[in-house]
């Protein structure tokens, strides 16, 4: 069950498009999984195209008009069919993804371990960055870490825990340099985020703080 | 010019929302079934002003807020298909597509190449043809790299950086395992860091 969710004040921003690439994009994964975030950013849709309704209008005599018309009614039809939905691979076994992650699917590299139980694949996301679908296994543990900068998750499937709270499939976490977390796995068919960092992790436990020379190429 | 089309405007201001709102869904789903001119140009002499106004707020320039409507009627007219009125209403449907348009316009403007565009965030074109640019993944040193690098450790460095880094223990459990004193496990830890750490950038 969802229990994370983007805030009130974040789903306005998305529904607006005043937000950034990034966290646009794991907001709209969410609500593609989140019935009751779709919903609330449906409503907020609703509301903000009232605008149209109501704002005064451009008089429409303007000649340019009238060949912005002749023009677009020149255009073909553009006949969109479905497209098989690509999945993630590891080790045989696949995973579904929400809608907007799908088209980056092909822009995922191999997975490589980690650390210990876990495992990444670097997504490239363009000028927009660099995302990565972790696994944990069951038992796969990261390391206790804090963040540089913005950490976000989107729970693509399974459980974790991090030492702050459980998470399940679909939820939304956001995580900066107030937290400290170490996210691990005991779910049997392991978990598997979807995950932004925009700076480096920094760990934070005794041992592994020798992590931290590494930590840019581990996790960012 | 056009031919036996005349360009309506009568709808700005009479009529309820609602009643309008039935009657621009019909005209959509007469573009979406017959191509119907006639239906597209009362939708469109409904909306384009509306949106020129609107998006000359939002964008600040003229010139700007025109590219903004011709882009939005025009998915308006060729993907009239996907507009469901089960799901919502004229306006909305056509305000999402605006929102889209402004997001990729400013995303252009700041000149990025390759970057989240607005079908992944808000598909209400949804049933997009996929992307035919594929880009190729760009030369990074990947985490395999640094697994080779961590197996060119000598044996006794690399059992103790994975009792450590992959098995989760302390360097006092792992003394206790391998029965070597905490010191030596600091040091071995220490050396294969620092050796680690000298790999990679030899590797740069």
């Amino acid at each position: 069950m969802i229990n994370y969710h983007p805030t009130d004040k974040q789903l306005q921003q998305f529904a607006e498009g005043n937000i950034s690439p990034a966290l646009a994009l794991v907001v709209s994964a969410h609500c593609d999984v989140c019935s009751q975030c779709q919903e609330k950013v449906d409503d907020i849709n609703i509301e903000l195209s009232s605008v149209i309704e109501n704002v005064r209008a451009h008089d429409f005599k303007d000649p340019a008009f009238e060949k912005m018309l002749a023009s677009i009614m020149h255009l073909p039809v553009i006949d969109t069919k479905p497209v098989v939905a690509p999945r993630i691979e590891l080790d045989g076994r696949f995973f579904d993804v929400p809608r907007p992650l799908q088209r980056f699917v092909k822009n995922t590299g191999n997975w490589s371990h980690l650390l210990g139980k876990v495992w990444q694949a670097p997504v490239d996301l363009g000028d927009a960055g660099e995302a990565n679908f972790i696994y944990m296994e069951k038992g796969g543990r990261v390391p206790e870490h804090t963040h540089k900068g913005t950490e976000l998750t989107l729970v693509v499937d399974g459980e974790f825990s991090d030492g702050l709270a459980d998470y399940d499939s679909g939820d939304f976490i956001i995580m900066d340099n107030e937290h400290i977390h170490s996210p691990h796995s005991n779910a049997v068919e392991g978990c598997l985020v979807f995950s932004i960092v925009d700076k480096p992790l920094h760990f934070t436990s005794g041992i592994a703080r020798l992590l931290n020379p590494f930590s840019h190429l581990f996790f960012k | 010019m056009l031919v036996g089309i005349s360009l309506e405007n009568k709808l700005q201001n009479t009529g309820k929302p609602k009643d309008c709102a039935d009657e621009m869904s019909q005209a959509l789903l007469e573009v979406a079934s017959q191509r119907c001119k006639r239906s597209y140009a009362k939708i469109f002499g409904y909306f384009a002003p509306r949106l020129r106004s609107y998006a000359l707020k939002q964008m600040g320039n003229e010139a700007l807020a025109m590219e903004m409507v011709q882009d939005t009627m025009a998915n308006v007219w060729q993907k009239a298909h996907l507009f469901n009125a089960e799901k919502g209403s004229p306006s909305t449907w056509i305000f999402t597509i605006a929102r889209n348009i402004r997001f990729d316009m400013l995303r252009k403007l700041k000149n990025r190449k390759e970057d989240i565009c607005s079908d992944d965030l808000w598909p209400v074109l949804c049933e997009q043809t996929p992307d035919q640019n594929e880009v190729s993944l760009e030369e990074q040193v990947t985490l395999e790299q640094v697994g080779l690098l961590f197996n060119s450790l000598p044996d006794k460095q690399r059992a103790v950086i994975e009792a450590i880094y992959i098995d989760g223990k302390s360097q006092q459990e792992v003394a206790d395992e391998l029965a070597i004193p905490l010191g030596t496990v600091k040091s071995r830890t220490r050396l294969a860091l620092q050796r680690l750490k000298d790999m990679l950038e030899d590797h740069d």
